[in-house]
């Protein structure tokens, strides 16, 4: 990347370079963000299913702790794509 | 004072950059003005452009109006609707379990007069057996009584048809020995030319037909 | 080929005034309030002595919704005093989540800031307060700050953590998670929109069925959107919930 930088530095403006380096990182945020959060809600819903499949009677509780638990999983994504949205466009 | 780079495509505003007057690259300012009159809008315009706003800063106008639409939302419902409709709800839940229990107590006696009936049900029930049952004893003893009647009966008549089948075969057999003895001293003294003794004779005879009856 | 130019993120996201210094979003939040307020005062307005129908059944089972759904399951009967303010937050955002499904709206109030920013700040003032009320100033501070069952070595670790995690992400990690879901459904859809009305519109007419792909991408975002305005609300009103039982009963 900071080749490609250096590179096309020459008929680039110093805002421009930001820019570019902003659009190219905000990339990676949203998608390093995902990935955490993409296994973690995984593993939780799984577990959850495999509570109601073994105790369908307290299957209200399991599901309402597993919506509070992507809840908190999901914010961690979210603010991925907060920050994403940041270095794209403010 | 800062100068801002419009990039238009068909007329819409693509992208809008601010630059400040003392960057380094000094050929950015005359290029701007340049596109600025390629795509036909004045300098002037140009730089009157503001920066746009950032997309997910709040803005005190929208939490002004969401706060108090919340507010006046959250006033009315905690103290007059909710309250109502919380009342009669109450109320209608209280209305259905007296229902339910005054149904309760009504299925209660319902239950004890099944109760009391299954009772007497029950007592007429073993009167009823023990009448069938000595019914059936007295029947059965009669029946008992006339079959032992009717055995005896069968079995002096067979005793008595035994008696004269006996008496009747005992006859047989004396006239069969007496003749036959007779039959035999006939021939003893027709081949010996002397009469034989008629013990004698009289054992062979009752020993041949013993064997003859063993046989 | 086809080149897709999306537009300038504030003209989806920024609306122009109607009034004066009342927009869009604005519109929606009055909407969401009259609307709730119209549906109680229908309900309330009808006998309540026969079996609740129409839209009285409608309110009673959203009231009942809240207090078994979301009270019971986290504060207890403790808790019932707060239904009236759950169901009222509940309400006001599922009804600001669910423009942005509806056409002419088109825009989740929820996806600005502004309102789950405020939302959030007022959930944060509430259960601190609640927490101080119930168990005083030095009870309160010590109960999230000091969490009890922890070796004492600890705390030097344990104290900050809690600290940054109840006084600061809380509220933040409930306006980001809000605003963001919205937002971020609210730009997915644009996106197929303008994906598929420029294969539609395409020069080449071999692109043209192709459209119908991200059209039906569409529709099943259009649906999933209507969960998440529902989940986004439920999931607000339950860890708004969780807050106020954890601050009036400490390590529940």
């Amino acid at each position: 990347m900071e080749a490609i930088a250096r590179l096309v530095s020459a008929e680039m403006t110093p805002a421009e370079l930001k820019n570019n380096a902003a659009a190219a990182s905000a990339g990676y945020a949203y998608g390093l963000a995902a990935i955490g959060p993409g296994i973690g809600i995984g593993y939780l819903v799984g577990k959850s299913v495999e509570a109601m499949a073994r105790q369908p009677e307290a299957a209200g509780m399991v599901r309402t702790t597993m919506f509070l638990g992507i809840a908190f999983t999901e914010a961690l994504a979210l603010i991925g794509f907060v920050v994403f949205i940041l270095l794209k466009f403010a | 004072m800062p100068t801002a780079i419009v990039t238009q495509s068909s007329g819409r505003i693509v992208h809008v950059r601010l630059v400040s007057s003392d960057t380094t690259d000094t050929t950015v300012a005359p290029e701007a003005v340049a596109l600025a009159a390629e795509s036909g809008t004045g300098a002037a315009e140009t730089t009157a452009v503001v920066a746009a706003p950032n997309p997910i800063a709040p803005t005190p106008k929208e939490i002004f109006w969401s706060a108090g639409s919340f507010f006046v939302l959250l006033i009315v419902m905690r103290y007059y609707l909710f309250p109502k409709l919380k009342k009669g709800m109450d109320a209608r839940y209280a209305d259905i379990r007296s229902d339910i229990e005054g149904a309760d107590s009504v299925k209660a006696a319902a239950q004890t007069d099944v109760a009391g009936y299954e009772k007497q049900l029950a007592a007429v029930r073993v009167e009823a057996a023990g009448r069938i049952d000595a019914a059936r004893q007295t029947v059965d003893t009669e029946r008992n009584a006339q079959l032992a009647q009717v055995n005896a009966r069968i079995a002096s008549a067979r005793a008595d048809a035994d008696a004269q089948t006996a008496a009747a075969r005992a006859a047989a057999q004396g006239q069969v020995a007496a003749a036959v003895a007779q039959v035999a001293t006939k021939a003893a003294t027709m081949a010996s030319g002397r009469t034989p003794d008629a013990s004698v004779v009289q054992a062979a005879v009752a020993a041949a037909m013993e064997s003859a009856g063993s046989r | 080929m086809i080149a897709l130019d999306f537009p300038e993120i504030n003209s989806i996201l920024v609306w122009k005034d109607l009034f004066p210094s009342f927009n869009k979003i604005a519109l929606i939040a009055v909407l969401a309030a009259v609307i709730s307020i119209t549906i109680f005062l229908l309900a309330v307005r009808q006998d309540h002595k026969e079996a609740p129908k129409g839209i009285r059944n409608f309110a009673e089972v959203i009231v009942e919704f809240i207090e078994d759904g979301v009270v019971m399951q986290t504060m207890g009967k403790d808790g019932l005093a707060w239904t009236p303010f759950l169901m009222t937050m509940f309400l006001f955002i599922y009804l600001c989540n669910v423009p942005g499904i509806i056409p002419f709206f088109q825009m989740p109030a929820t996806a600005r800031m502004a309102v789950p920013l405020f939302l959030a700040l007022m959930v944060w003032v509430i259960y601190n307060v609640t927490g101080i009320k119930h168990q005083g100033l030095l009870g309160y501070f010590k109960s999230t700050l000091f969490p009890p069952g922890v070796p004492k070595a600890l705390y030097i670790l344990v104290t900050p953590i809690e600290f940054i995690s109840a006084i600061i992400v809380r509220p933040f990690s409930l306006a980001v998670r809000l605003f963001a879901n919205m937002m971020a459904g609210h730009i997915l859809l644009v996106t197929f929109a303008l994906l598929s009305e420029a294969l539609f519109q395409a020069k080449d007419k071999i692109l043209i069925p192709v459209g119908i792909l991200p059209f039906f991408m569409l529709v099943f975002l259009t649906s999933f959107e209507v969960l998440v305005a529902f989940l986004q609300a439920y999931i607000f009103a339950m860890l708004t919930a969780v807050y106020i039982g954890g601050a009036t009963h400490p390590e529940h």
